[in-house]
């Protein structure tokens, strides 16, 4: 094979991979993990137990979400999930604790519950043709109200073991305790031998929910793409009159989509409470927004009929990788709330580049990439830097109002600082100035690099975020390093991109 | 009972009826729904029983909302109660309205959560700050110098979180100087602590101690706990209001500390001193309802205190 043709099956490859629903969001993950990974100290992250830990989290908004897909693609919403979600967690919890129910009888009670609540919203949307946003919104204040008025809003004590194997349950745990007692045998023994061995650095968070929720994606993807019901679904999401007149019963196929989702979010409701202290009707608060940024950042269409369940999976991840990298990060409250937002707009971002099918889009999206990480790096001197500046401007403009006799309010006087204080801050503010600064020029080169698209200019930025990156590192910020040199590939395959799409346009052709 | 209470507001400020509500105390909660302040709303709805007024309890939708917090204080001042007793969601938010009730002549008690920027008729609370600085010393107690912990705190963007979180902090480093402290950021959300809790808990192995800013993250710890296999003790707990399940966890070893507020006695003392100043008393400005520290030695003095079973 020559290295030619070995670069063409490498284009056709990279072609084939942009074209799946789900490559914006996978080409996140992967980045984001990356400089997660290398801005956390220990290198905790790419650690098989904390690999675990983020898919046993995402179990119960990942089921729900899943649901969700069905309704969307339809290109309906269902906004309830949340309350429907916490309804279900805490009169299950309650049929439990309170009624004495045996907790598979009360799980199976919980679950019908779900499919009961799909029935009902399903037929109002799809026999009554009311909206589903309004639907849905009534029922995410009613069954919320509901849960509340009928388990009085208290927690329930803890419940039942059965409960954990929806969650927390360890397949392996029996195997290691009967080994350590040393009741095993033969195969069996050395297998025992070898989960006490790996205990913890793998086997410790092998858990109940991650696998429900593996297989959960596996079968739903499977019903999706080979089933029937798939197929109308992306038929009556496209386009629900030609549907209706190809002779498929759009009604019923509607209504049964919403059934699966409330199901969905009851089943989230069972994985939840196999990790949570206990059951209580607040749960699941907001989990709607969450559950429908992840199925938009796996690429399905809110307007219906274009969209995949694995995008959703790992839209889900995504969300809680997110979470699980910045706590692990240490960044501060704040801040993490604003990273957040940007993470989730750089994905979907990503995703209408990817439809776009245009060689400058993608060129400039990099640049917008590069930006964003240049702005990560930046945050490391500018968190301090900001809110000590913000903290002396108050001060000062105190002082001077202070000065000029106004009377000032207590939480005014509050922001009186002390002379040590300033001394402080200030020193925080001339120690930092120079590298904020410096970053800051990065984040306006990005932003030239991704308006002119010069290929000069990129390569240039590339070597200079390379340079500021080892820079950094001399001063004593190593964390901030790996974002820049991340920043520095981007910049560099930019470059790149029109010859890209050259060679994959003359492997069509 | 309560829903037709609320009802009644609604349905009375729609009309603008005006003092339909004469001879009552207005009594605004930050929640119904949450353990802690159900014992609030038991201790200010036993003051009103004992002193034969009528109180009519409303909540907001959803805690932390203000706008619907600020609604219902508008109707109740528009209905003419004699006083309000609140607990602001927001601390500078209500200022406005709680400043018009104050001109109009409703004495207004902030009960939990100050207000700034008003005077208001009294304000009874925990010091929020001062018992987390206690709660700090103690935890420090705990472990030894040089061992990391977790903080979960509570909300940053509220007067409350930040108490809890500066004092505790401040108390603890001073006595541990050599421990490092992760914090784990929520909105006052079990589930957030509990997955922040178990994904640090995860990748480092030197933890000795979390610490909670209320007793839903020390519940969301031990749920992260269970979740790793870790049992009672391997790792400390320590939490914040003296919650129910959070003592049912003492009493099994999980939690080692926990530094209550007197509940009840907020709701309580907050309703009686509503009913002292609209008929004339004279109220302090501060009542400081303050605070028990349980431990494994004092649960069972605390259990009978405030009625646990």
């Amino acid at each position: 094979m020559t290295s030619r043709s070995l670069q063409n099956k490498a284009v056709g490859l990279a072609v084939s991979y942009f074209r799946k629903e789900w490559s914006g969001a996978l080409l996140a993950i992967l980045i984001l993990a990356i400089a997660i990974e290398l801005v956390t100290d220990g290198k905790p992250f790419f650690h098989p137990t904390n690999l675990m830990t983020i898919l046993n989290n995402s179990a119960a908004i990942g089921v729900v979400a899943g649901g969700m897909t069905l309704v969307i693609l339809t290109a309906g919403i269902d906004l309830s999930v949340g309350s429907v979600m916490g309804l279900i967690a805490a009169v299950t919890g309650y049929f439990v604790s309170y009624w004495g129910f045996p907790p598979w009888l009360a799980i199976m009670s919980g679950l019908a519950m779900g499919a009961l609540v799909g029935i009902i919203h399903g037929t109002l949307i799809a026999y009554l043709g009311m909206p589903a946003f309004i639907v849905t919104l009534a029922g995410l204040s009613v069954w919320r109200g509901a849960a509340h008025l009928s388990t009085g809003a208290r927690a329930t004590p803890e419940l039942p073991d059965t409960f954990n194997l929806f969650g927390r349950y360890n397949p392996f745990a029996e195997l290691r305790a009967d080994y350590k007692a040393g009741e095993l045998s033969g195969f069996m023994e050395t297998m025992g031998a070898f989960v006490n061995e790996h205990w913890m650095d793998f086997f410790r968070t092998f858990q109940m929910s991650m696998i429900i929720f593996i297989v959960f994606f596996i079968l739903l993807a499977v019903v999706v793409s080979n089933m029937r019901l798939g197929r109308y679904i992306y038929a009556i999401g496209s386009n629900e009159q030609g549907s209706r007149q190809a002779g498929i019963n759009t009604r019923l196929y509607t209504l049964y989509t919403y059934v699966i989702c409330s199901m969905g979010a009851a089943l989230g409701a069972m994985l939840f409470l196999g990790r949570a202290p206990y059951a209580k009707s607040d749960y699941g608060q907001m989990w709607e927004l969450d559950a429908i940024a992840a199925v938009v950042i796996g690429g399905t269409s809110l307007f219906g009929g274009r969209g995949t369940i694995i995008g959703t999976f790992m839209g889900v991840i995504l969300l809680k990788l997110i979470n699980n990298g910045l706590t692990l990060a240490q960044l501060e409250t704040f801040w993490q709330m604003v990273v957040l937002g940007l993470i989730i707009l750089v994905a979907v971002g990503l995703d209408i580049v990817r439809q776009s099918k245009s060689a400058v889009k993608v060129q400039r999206m990099l640049g917008v990439v590069a930006l964003v990480l240049a702005l990560f790096a930046c945050l490391t001197p500018g968190s301090a830097l900001i809110s000590s500046a913000i903290s002396l401007h108050e001060h000062n403009s105190m002082v001077v109002m202070q000065a000029a006799g106004l009377d000032l309010a207590a939480n005014q006087t509050a922001r009186l600082l002390d002379a040590p204080a300033v001394a402080e801050l200030q020193a925080i503010v001339s120690g930092n100035w120079q590298s904020f600064a410096s970053l800051l020029l990065l984040v306006l080169g990005a932003v030239a690099v991704a308006v002119t698209l010069k290929r000069s200019l990129a390569l240039i930025l590339a070597a200079v975020y390379v340079a500021t990156a080892l820079l950094l590192v001399s001063m004593g910020m190593a964390a901030v390093a790996p974002l820049l040199i991340l920043g520095a590939v981007v910049l560099a395959g930019m470059t790149t991109v029109p010859y890209m799409f050259e060679r994959a346009r003359t492997l069509e052709g | 009972m309560k829903l037709k209470k609320m009802l009644s507001v609604m349905a009375a400020g729609a009309l603008m009826s005006g003092s339909v509500y004469a001879g009552s105390i207005g009594y605004i909660t930050k929640s119904a729904t949450n353990s802690g302040w159900m014992m609030i709303n038991q201790g200010a709805a036993d003051a009103a029983e004992e002193a034969g007024v009528d109180l009519v309890t409303v909540g907001p939708a959803f805690q932390g909302d203000l706008s619907s917090q600020l609604e219902v204080f508008e109707n109740l001042v528009a209905q003419g109660v004699d006083a309000i007793g609140i607990a602001p969601v927001d601390s500078s938010g209500v200022a406005p309205a709680v400043n018009d009730a104050m001109d109009a002549g409703i004495p207004v008690v902030a009960i939990d959560t100050g207000v700034s920027g008003a005077a208001v008729t009294s304000f009874v609370a925990t010091d929020n700050y001062a018992v987390a600085k206690v709660q700090g010393a103690v935890a420090a107690t705990l472990i030894n110098d040089g061992d990391a912990i977790i903080y979960v705190t509570g909300n940053q963007a509220q007067s409350t979180g930040q108490e809890r979180r500066n004092g505790f902090i401040e108390a603890f480093k001073t006595a541990r100087p050599n421990s490092e402290i992760l914090e784990v950021p929520t909105e006052w959300d079990s589930n957030q602590a509990q997955e922040g809790v178990e994904a640090i808990l995860n990748s480092r192995s030197d933890i000795k101690m979390v610490a909670n800013a209320w007793d839903g993250g020390t519940m969301g710890a031990k749920a992260a706990m269970e979740n790793l296999g870790l049992e009672a003790g391997d790792i400390k707990l320590v939490g914040f209001d003296g919650a129910t399940d959070a003592i049912e966890a003492m009493d099994k070893g999980w939690v080692h500390a926990d530094t209550a507020q007197m509940l009840y006695q907020m709701g309580y003392q907050g309703i009686k001193a509503a009913v002292a100043a609209s008929q004339g008393k004279d109220v302090s400005p501060r009542i400081d309802t303050g605070f028990f520290l349980v431990t494994p030695s004092t649960s069972g003095a605390y259990k009978d205190l405030v009625g646990i079973k």
